[in-house]
Parts: C-alpha cells; structure tokens; sequence
C-alpha cells in the first residue's frame, strides 16, 4: 500500500528531470564535483538544494579519477574548483572534449582574477561561480545544462538533417538511374510511331505523337540531369592541387560549339592553383558560363572570370552582359528545377546553377549573384584555400 | 546466291529486340537476327544444344549485360573460353555506362562495347554502324566448319 502511495510522487520527480530546462522547476541532475575540499563540496551542494536542485554527485580529485567517471557514467554537469593539488579544473574542460563529450563545466573557485576567469570562459568553460557568492550557482547550473539541451537538440536536427539528405540523393539517384530504361522504350517508340505513321493517320494523331516524344525527349533529359545533381553529392571530392587555369579550358572546350556560335568573347586573368575537385571544378566553369552565353542580350555575349585572394578563401567571378537577374530572384536561381523563364524562352530544366551550389558548398565555399535586369549578371563564388588535402577530406572520397 | 549474314542478339527486352532486327532487316547487308531471351538460352543455341541442333552458327553477337537465368559477363566468358566461338566477334549492347561494366566487359574480351542509345535515330545509327563495321569492313578469321 505504502509503495503505491509514493510512486505518484516519483513520477513527478521524474517528470521534473524531463523538464529540466524550466527555471525553477525542481531537478534532479547528476554531477561531477572536482573539488579535494570535502567541505566545500557541501557548501556547493547544499547551495544547489536550497534552490530545488537535487545533485547526485560523484566526486573526482585527480585526473585519473575524473576520466575513469565521465567515461563510466553520464552527467549533467561538472561543478570544478581551480587550483586542485597537480592540476587545475580547467583541464577537465580538455579531458570532455578529447572524450567527445559536451558536459557543461563551471568553475566553483576562489578568487582567479579577471584575466583569468576570461581565458576560462574563452577555453570553453560554461561559468565561473566564485564561492563566496554560491546563491549564483543554481542559476549558473540551469542556464548551463539549458544551454546544452539546445546544443544537443542542434546536433540531433543536424545529423537527421544530414541524414535525410543522402536518402533523398539515394532516392534521387536510384529514381533517376531505373527511369532510364523504360522512359528509352517510350521514347524510342513513340519516334518510331512518329516516323512510320506520319500522314498516315490524321492530323491530331500526328500532333499528338509529336506532343508524347517531346514529352519523353525532355523527361529523358531531366532524368539524366537529375542522376548528375545526386551524383554530385554521392560521389565524394577527390580534391588534389588543381590549376583553376587548366579547369577553365577544358570548361570553354567543352562549350566550343555555343560559344562559336554565340560569338562570346571569354576574357581571363590569372586564376590561381588550389586544391579541389578538378573535374568538379570544371563542371562549374562550364554550367556558370554556359549560363552567361545562354541567356546572353541582343549583344554577342562578353564573359569576365576573374579571381581575387582575400584572407583565407579565393573569390571568382564570372560577369556577363547578358540580360540579368531581378534582385528578388538572387537567391532562387540556385534552387534545383527553378526556372525564370519558359522553355520556348530558353530551354533547360533549371538544374545547372544547383548543380553549382552544391559543388561550392562541397568544398566548403559558397556562391552568390550579383545582378540587375538588363545590366548583365556577375555569378561570384568564394572557396576556401587549402594547401594539401587534409586527412579528413581524403577520406571524404 | 550468299546466304545472309547470321547474328545472334541476346536481349530480354522484345521492344530492343525489335527494333534491332528491323533496322538489320531494312539495311543494304540483309542481315539475319536470331534473338534469345537469357543467357542459358544464348549458350544452347551456340552449342546446337537442345532445340537449338539446327542453329546457324552466328558472325556476330550481340549480348546485352544484364540478362535472366545467366547474365551477359557469363555468357562472354563462356564464348571466349570456347575454342569453336571464341572468334566471333561479341558487341556488349547495354543500357549501363558504369565503367566498371565497360571495363570488364573488355576484360573478358569483348570485340566492342556500344551503349543503348536513348532516341530512335541515335538508336539506328548505332545498330547500323555496327552491322557495317562487323560484317562489312571489318576483317574476320576464317569461320570454322560444323
């Protein structure tokens, strides 16, 4: 009878811990306390009691002692003291992280000085509560453990942001790799039919079977340029030392043709050499200027790339006299399938420019469009500079 | 009179099929298609085994990849491991363009390696252009006799 009456009671406690990003509500948390004063231990605890906040503590003194608990259990917080005989509670900051953990540390200390309390904080510890002023500690815990609630609630949208990601470039590329086949049934015979029977029905028949190969012609080529955009993403940077220099020619050899019949005139400065993904690289190039001679003005088009170091990263541009972007569409021309214009206007499936986000946003760059109807468009896009390929970009590949 | 040129085409999709034999049917060399739907089947017919006693022995294959019961890596190596067929020239006719198809299509000695083309006048030429090439410019060793 007596147990029944009191699990209520528990559960309430419980609930309280669920909620323990709530001001003032009453928590329990469990807590590393680095401290080798037992008596101040008490003081720091009972601080916590007073207001509402329940400590399970576990206490550490030495460093062994302190790696040997994070490491066994899991806790709220770290309430460390400073000076502490052979190490400082700073260092319990570095231990967390080498661990890969994120455990909020404050320090509970005598007086450190000003700098030194700064350079803590800066290290990453959460606060620093001096302990002739604990009445600041419970609040100092809550916004602490508050704060990495929402760190981890950051680091959970993150990895199911990342996650869903590859499924939808799984899906991507699976959908468009097995449409294949069967749209190249469609297509082939709907032409055949087209051939062969062409004046022979009527002529709504012969409209019609032109309307059904266009249809298939052109969801043939969507197809094909939805597997590039997922390829993009699944195939990983093979990064190596690239002259931006030889990306951009072969990029204007491989648009020899539009650009022979355009009469575009492609003027460059020295670009420089970093590490990327070349054949990326290219497919950029190619996609921003084809772009640029694409939707050219009534003058043969006259295409800038150009590059500037500044700081850590490189900014090339690629400025045309074409007919320009509306600053409202800035951002939307990078969307995948977007279109500004009609088919009949300019044709395409409005894939080329996301193709291009994702390439830069691969090599941790960004891009952006600098324009005005009518005074031509200047595609920018910054990439970090790397001298060598990290470790971790390698096994990127 | 010479008699037709034979080809064996090995394709389980009839639509392929079709319209491989009709471009061949309709071309200057009159070319004879024999189709086979898996792989097992293109083997029997090579060997004149089962219904397949009164087959003509083929100039040319062409083996599609991906195919039921055996697939088309299979039947490639099986040829080419076979004195009597090993010289006729095998065409890899597919819809994949992963390179590690074309890569060990070669490998295991295939003559050629051509893509499906994915419209119909890409698609006749294609077809066209081998026919010719095979059974026409192309020089082949002696066909050896039944």
């Amino acid at each position: 009878m007596l147990s029944a009456e009191i699990e209520p009671c528990k559960d309430a406690f419980r609930e309280g811990c669920d909620h323990r990003g709530n001001v003032g509500a009453r928590l329990k948390l469990r807590a590393v306390v680095v401290e080798d004063e037992p008596a101040d231990v008490e003081l720091a605890l009972q601080a916590l009691r007073l207001a509402d906040l329940e400590v399970d503590e576990d206490i550490a003194q030495t460093v062994e002692e302190f790696t040997e608990l994070v490491r066994k259990n899991s806790y709220d917080v770290v309430l460390a003291d400073y000076k502490l005989p052979g190490w400082n509670g700073m260092e319990s900051v570095g231990i967390l992280r080498k661990e890969g953990l994120d455990i909020p540390v404050i320090l509970v200390s005598g007086a450190l000085g000003e700098q030194t309390a700064v350079d803590c904080i800066k290290q990453g510890a959460a606060d620093y509560v001096l302990k002739d002023h604990l009445a600041r500690l419970p609040g100092s815990v809550r916004r602490a453990m508050r704060e990495a609630k929402l760190r981890e609630d950051h680091r959970q949208s993150q990895a199911e942001l990342a996650r869903s990601n590859r499924d939808l470039e799984q899906f991507a590329y699976v959908a468009s790799h097995d449409l294949q086949e069967p749209l190249r049934m469609v297509a082939t015979y709907t032409q055949l039919l087209a051939e062969r029977y062409r004046g022979k029905l009527d002529s709504d028949a012969d409209k019609y079977i032109h309307y059904a190969v266009d249809g298939a012609l052109r969801m043939q080529k969507l197809v094909q340029d939805l597997l590039t955009f997922s390829r993009v993403g699944r195939q990983g940077l093979a990064l190596a030392s690239t002259d931006c220099n030889l990306a951009l020619q072969e990029a204007l050899k491989n648009l020899e043709t539009a650009i022979q019949e355009s009469g575009a005139n492609v003027e460059q400065d020295q670009l420089p050499v970093l590490v990327a993904d070349s054949s990326q690289l290219v497919q950029l190039f190619q996609n921003l200027i084809g772009n640029a001679i694409k939707f050219r003005g009534s003058e043969p088009p006259v295409i800038r790339v150009s590059a500037e170091l500044s700081g850590k990263q490189c900014v090339f541009s690629v400025a045309d006299n074409g007919i320009g972007i509306a600053a409202e569409d800035a951002e939307s021309v990078f969307v995948v399938f977007r279109r500004l214009h009609t088919r009949a206007e300019y044709p395409g499936n409005g894939i080329g420019l996301s193709i291009c986000k994702k390439i830069v946003e691969q090599h941790g760059g960004r891009i952006w469009v600098e324009s005005e109807i009518g005074q031509g468009s200047i595609f920018r896009f910054a990439l970090p500079i790397k001298t060598t390929p990290t470790r971790e970009d390698r096994q990127k590949r | 009179m010479k008699s037709k040129p034979e080809i064996l085409m090995v394709d389980d999709n009839p639509a392929d099929i079709d319209l491989t034999s009709e471009v061949l049917a309709q071309s200057k060399g009159h070319f004879h298609v024999n189709a086979v739907n898996d792989g097992i089947e293109a083997i029997a017919f090579l060997q004149h085994k089962g219904k397949y006693t009164k087959a003509p022995v083929p100039a040319l294959i062409v083996l599609d990849l991906n195919l039921p019961r055996k697939d088309g890596c299979d039947v490639l190596s099986n040829i080419k491991a076979d004195p009597a067929l090993a010289k006729i020239p095998v065409v890899i006719f597919t819809t994949s363009q992963a390179s590690s198809d074309i890569a060990r299509s070669y490998q295991l000695g295939a003559n050629c390696y051509l893509r499906k083309p994915g419209n119909l006048p890409e698609f006749v030429a294609v077809v066209q252009s081998m026919a010719d090439f095979w059974l026409g410019f192309a020089s082949l060793p002696q066909r050896e006799k039944r």
